[in-house]
């Protein structure tokens, strides 16, 4: 018999449906401190790109209205560090490792995910294509998300399905008007499956220094001020495509978890709530067994796209 | 190796308008909490607001922990407000403490503000592996904002204050003090205050060659190094190493490896 919360996420296999967000577990080390990480369904890393990249100046961090606004601007160790030294220790915990990477390009994208694929270091592929924090052009704003534009998302995807045959996940942005359309380029691109939401745009300013709280000036808020709008997106993009979802934004606990599920996602990812909680996702893993106890259910895949709206 | 523990209040006390100090009752954390260390306090219920709030150790007991702290937002005014009794979610301890130089002839400890929040527990480990109590600079807006001037007496520190509006002790920053107390070469000092007073302490420092040790304060989110939100710029020329981590690289630095300048000076409230 299939365990029952086993999923299979676009081809990852996955032995409970809860993984974390991008960006907001490092690269598992962090939180192994609290729990046993083997725990989860996956580990998703902080984004990893082809060079090391310092980030945005500090403040990158504000509180907000039941959640939180970031500007981090993809810091992290880069793809050789990352190779070196994170992905040994995530290779010892029995979770496969979902790699997020981040490119300046479709070939960037391209050869990351085809080194993460050679090393063995990734079991899946999450290509990032929705940071609002990161400022790549010279001197000034970068160019649009390339989330926001279908044609790139298309392009951007045809890329790293043809550097990797790695489970491929495209990470989208909810800063667009209508969410189905850059999910369906993916889908034609060759994605296995849709991640989503990242962060919605946001700013806040101190009115006593007149100063926008982040250096940056805007950011990306999280948190569940957010769960509404991302699990209207999940819902939408869950009846648009064919290939499964991942669904994140302000997962706080199990209740919130299935909501995602029933919306049609197959897999959830837990982001800002590991900041108050670290161990939340081992309480959701949990509680979703005693879910389907309490209602007579044998596989966590019959919640999936199970919301009734008779 | 931190713990994530509900945690009794067992003191609540108005140290100064505006200012508390909580006694924690938490004996697994405060078995391995070292001074300058923290701790992130789960103020709200409900997801409102969201966020733990860092605070760092003020006194380290055997059964338990004292934070102090100054009402700044709705996370602080929830900790000030709370009923005798009441349980928090208390995680730690977290980050580097206070490095122990057993073999510098002077420590001096410097004070701005709430930024005495860590001395405490300082001075009570510098006279515990030392044999002898730290000086102190403790400096303040005016009197009736000055903190734990009496609780460093007690502990045998030759307390040096200083007012904005010189109601007791100096009329001078706290940084015109200490450079009246000479430290040099053999010298070692402990600062946390406003970044401005740090950065100033840090200058004179140098200047003097004496060591620096300041403790850093930042917005944060995880207080485990994960999230990257409360970085400050670093010295460290290697771009993966350019912006440490309060939380974990921190929340003591060596002055030395912070690049003071990148600063922005203007959004300090």
């Amino acid at each position: 018999m299939m365990p029952r919360l086993q999923v299979n996420l676009g081809g990852l296999s996955m032995k409970n449906p809860v993984t974390v967000a991008s960006g907001t577990f490092g690269y598992g080390q962090e939180y192994d401190r609290y729990f046993d990480i083997g725990l989860l369904g996956a580990v998703t890393t902080k984004s990893i790109s082809l060079h090391p990249r310092a980030g945005n100046r500090p403040p990158r961090l504000v509180e907000t209205a039941a959640g939180m606004l970031n500007a981090i601007g993809l810091q992290n160790v880069g793809l050789e560090v990352y190779l070196s030294e994170k992905a040994p220790f995530l290779r010892e915990r029995k979770t496969p490792i979902i790699a997020n990477i981040y490119g300046h390009s479709p070939d960037e994208y391209a050869t990351l995910a085809d080194r993460l694929e050679k090393e063995g270091a990734a079991d899946a592929i999450e290509a990032n294509l929705s940071c609002p924090n990161v400022h790549d052009a010279k001197g000034g704003r970068g160019p649009a998300l390339v989330a926001q534009d279908p044609q790139r998302v298309l392009l951007y995807t045809q890329a790293v399905r043809s550097a990797t045959r790695l489970p491929l996940l495209i990470k989208l942005s909810p800063n667009v008007t209508d969410i189905r359309e850059p999910a369906l380029a993916a889908q034609e691109g060759g994605a296995d499956a849709i991640s989503l939401i990242n962060t919605l745009m946001g700013m806040a300013i101190d009115p006593e220094t007149r100063r926008p709280r982040l250096a940056n000036i805007v950011g990306g808020l999280s948190g569940p001020a957010i769960r509404p709008v991302a699990l209207k997106m999940v819902w939408d993009v869950a009846r648009t495509v064919n290939i499964s979802v991942l669904g994140m934004g302000g997962i706080c606990d199990v209740g919130d978890a299935i909501q995602f599920l029933l919306a049609g996602a197959t897999a959830v990812a837990i982001g800002s709530m590991t900041f108050r909680q670290p161990n939340v996702t081992v309480n959701i893993i949990n509680g979703l067994s005693e879910y389907l106890d309490r209602h007579n259910i044998n596989s966590i895949a019959d919640v999936v796209g199970a919301v009734r709206t008779d | 190796m931190p713990f994530i523990k509900n945690c009794r209040v067992l003191v609540r006390h108005e140290v100064a308008p505006g200012h508390y100090r909580l006694g924690l009752r938490a004996p697994e954390i405060a078995r391995e909490a070292k001074p300058g260390q923290f701790c992130m306090i789960q103020v709200a219920q409900g997801f409102h607001p969201f966020l733990r709030r860092p605070m760092s150790f003020e006194r380290i007991f055997a059964d338990g922990v004292s934070i102090l702290f100054k009402v700044e937002g709705e996370g602080t005014r929830i900790l000030a407000d709370c009923a005798p009794d009441q349980e928090f979610s208390v995680q730690g301890p977290l980050g580097r403490g206070f490095p122990l130089d057993m073999e510098a002839e002077r420590h001096i400890i410097v004070a701005g503000g709430i930024g005495v929040a860590p001395f405490p527990a300082l001075a009570e480990g510098i006279i515990r592996a030392c044999g002898r109590a730290p000086e102190v600079v403790l400096a303040a807006r005016s009197q009736d904002l000055l903190l734990c001037d009496k609780e460093f007496q007690q502990m045998g520190c030759a307390v040096h204050l200083a007012t904005d509006d010189g109601s007791v002790g100096d009329q001078a920053t706290a940084v015109e003090v200490l450079e009246r107390l000479a430290p040099a070469s053999g010298s070692c000092i402990y600062a946390c205050g406003p970044m401005r007073m740090l950065a100033a302490t840090a200058a004179l420092a140098e200047r003097l060659d004496a060591a620096c040790f300041v403790s850093l304060e930042a917005q944060m989110a995880c207080g485990d190094g994960a999230c990257l939100g409360c970085v400050v710029e670093s010295n460290f020329e290697n771009e993966g190493e350019q912006m440490v981590r309060v939380c974990a690289d921190g929340p003591v630095f060596d002055a030395k490896t912070i690049h003071w300048e990148a600063h922005n000076y203007a959004a300090d409230r």
